[in-house]
């Protein structure tokens, strides 16, 4: 009745390996950035032998604009997910429990920032900025992201709430709570652990952002994206700039770990978030 | 709404009293609606200020001359009879499909191997995820430090095995470019794909090879096809972000600017034709936006929503 399966076995054996070098090509092909930046970085060179010497010199040589524009990235982007929460928060309580006539619309305003490309969004907020005195400084590099986070964090949160049965507040509300204590005492501890995770997200969204900021940041006001990119613009890729990379990496890989071990790694298969650009 | 009320003051039926509670709750009901609406003030506020009048204002700036500050439609005009921008257009366009189709093509096998295969997920998802965290400029670094000319690792290995004469110029030309987009192409689909490959039930495919499909049969007429949500959000999401990129156009630029993202930012900042340049970034946009919602369209065809962005 089946066939028997020896006859089958050249094809999978062949199937097998083909497959299996596929997959080594691809996860070789997904490291080499991350380990050629970090193996550049401890060589001190921008030629990447093996074995080589390890060396701090790159390390060591990273100048003091780079680390101001690290932290005025960190910054920024902290400060920005702070307000983008505190905001998105209770509009997104309001639009899920409150049934609001045009609830739909004012939600997809809310998305504008994160659906209308990057780059078009920060020709635009050039030009209302350049009169407000606001491009080229800490406040416009940060407004632009609390409308990048807002986006993420109402559909985060949009989401948390929707996954929340109605029935806790209720019962909060017929043992004599108000919508606002109910709110407080029920359903925000909840929804405290999403929006912990969304905020995580939402900040390494800020830290990576690149072509919104672009146009509207300058000689005092850069984020390290863009110090890194006019620097290998001005001067080509130099060492202490592949070290700032290196870092930038480091910061990424204690991301997943946070993220990994507090949801487990599963929770990261198609995520919410993605570099645009 | 009102009936509850009703019920309540059933006792004495004198209408006086059911008008007065019904004016209460009515009040009561608006007094929340307003305390709704107010908290959504903020978010709304801030959005419009900071994206929505920007917007506008771009609109409204693509669609005067520079000069006299007039309404016309000549940078509309003047930008689509450019020859070069429409090349440059179509280039940016091409490279962007290509791009995308390379990018699904390469990651579809990995992902459903990862949906389907929780050990392999676990070691490969920390490799796909924390490229995707990682500004695109780094990427770009590393593709110097590979690819470069003569100090690129790529070429240092090839020459050394003698499968290359003399380096290979390819970094800061087009496929630079497309090599780079393609990395993160791979990286997105490959994430998203997983998620929504996760979704599709096993057990479909193990009843398509009971029938007798071979399992690559049963990927190719069942999973695929399940699939193709997915599919299509992940193409919008690459092919967008190709169209509109910025750093790796300029970080691997060579003497000809293949992307339409450069001739808008010369435009605006070295040429001063700031409307014009206005009116080439709604074109852009419109293609991009174009191309989202006609993913969009052919999902809620499709009547499920797979594939979260």
């Amino acid at each position: 009745m089946s066939a028997p399966r020896w006859r089958l076995a050249p094809g999978l054996i062949f199937g097998r390996a083909a497959l299996a070098i596929y997959l080594v090509i691809m996860v070789l092909w997904l490291t080499f950035p991350v380990v050629l930046v970090l193996l550049a970085s401890f060589q001190g060179t921008l030629e990447v032998s093996w074995p080589a010497p390890v060396s701090f010199d790159a390390y060591k040589t990273i100048p003091p604009s780079y680390w101001e524009a690290f932290w005025f990235t960190i910054r920024a982007a902290l400060l920005a997910t702070g307000i983008a929460l505190l905001v998105a928060i209770p509009a997104a309580w309001a639009m899920v429990r409150g049934r609001l006539a045009g609830r739909r619309v004012m939600s997809n305003l809310v998305l504008i920032p994160d659906v209308v490309p990057q780059l078009i969004l920060g020709i635009a907020l050039l030009t209302v900025f350049i009169p407000l005195r606001l491009s080229n400084s800490f406040a416009g590099v940060m407004l632009a992201l609390v409308a990048l986070s807002l986006s993420t964090g109402l559909r985060f949160t949009e989401a948390l709430l929707e996954g929340l049965p109605d029935e806790y507040e209720q019962a909060a509300q017929s043992l004599g709570a108000d919508k606002l204590t109910a709110f407080r005492l029920v359903v925000l501890p909840l929804i405290a652990p999403g929006v912990a995770i969304a905020a995580l997200f939402i900040f390494m969204q800020n830290l990576i952002t690149f072509e919104l900021l672009f146009f509207i940041s300058g000689p005092s006001a850069t984020p390290i994206a863009i110090r890194l990119f006019s620097d290998i613009i001005d001067r080509g890729i130099v060492p202490y700039a592949v070290a700032m990379a290196g870092i930038l990496v480091y910061v990424a890989i204690a991301f997943y770990t946070l993220v990994a071990v507090s949801l487990g790694p599963k929770y990261m298969a198609g995520s919410v978030m993605s570099r645009k650009g | 709404m009102t009936d509850m009320i009703d019920t309540h003051s059933s006792g004495r039926s004198a209408p006086d009293v059911q008008d007065h509670g019904r004016r209460v709750s009515r009040r009561r009901l608006r007094r929340e609606k307003l305390f709704y609406r107010l908290l959504t003030l903020p978010a709304l506020t801030i959005v419009g200020l900071v994206a929505i009048v920007p917007l506008l204002l771009l609109l409204v700036g693509s669609l005067r001359e520079q000069r006299s500050g007039l309404f016309t439609l000549d940078n509309y005009v003047n930008t689509l009879s450019n020859g070069f921008f429409m090349r440059t257009l179509a280039t940016t366009i091409v490279m962007a499909g290509g791009v995308t189709a390379i990018s699904i093509l390469m990651a579809l096998p990995l992902a459903y191997l990862l949906a389907r295969r929780t050990l392999l997920r676990n070691i490969v998802m920390p490799i796909i995820t924390v490229p995707r965290m990682l500004p695109f400029v780094v990427i770009g670094y590393a593709m110097i430090l590979l690819l470069a000319p003569m100090t690129g690792v790529a070429n240092k290995v090839l020459m050394g095995l003698g499968i290359l004469q003399q380096p290979a110029f390819i970094l800061f030309d087009w496929p630079g470019q497309a090599i780079a987009f393609a990395y993160n192409g791979i990286v997105v689909a490959t994430a998203v794909l997983t998620g929504v490959l996760m979704s599709v039930d096993p057990q479909l495919e193990d009843a398509a090879v009971s029938m007798g499909a071979s399992k690559v049969r049963a990927f190719f007429a069942v999973t695929v096809p399940l699939a193709t949500p997915g599919i299509i959000a992940a193409s919008a999401l690459i092919f967008t972000s190709v169209v509109t990129a910025y750093a790796i156009p300029v970080m691997l630029n060579g003497r000809v600017p293949y992307m339409v993202s450069l001739l808008i930012s010369a435009n605006l900042l070295t040429l001063q034709q700031q409307n014009l340049a206005y009116a080439q970034a709604i074109i852009v946009s419109v293609l991009a936006l174009g191309v989202t919602t006609i993913g969009q369209v052919v999902l809620s065809r499709y009547g499920q929503r797979g594939g979260d962005k």
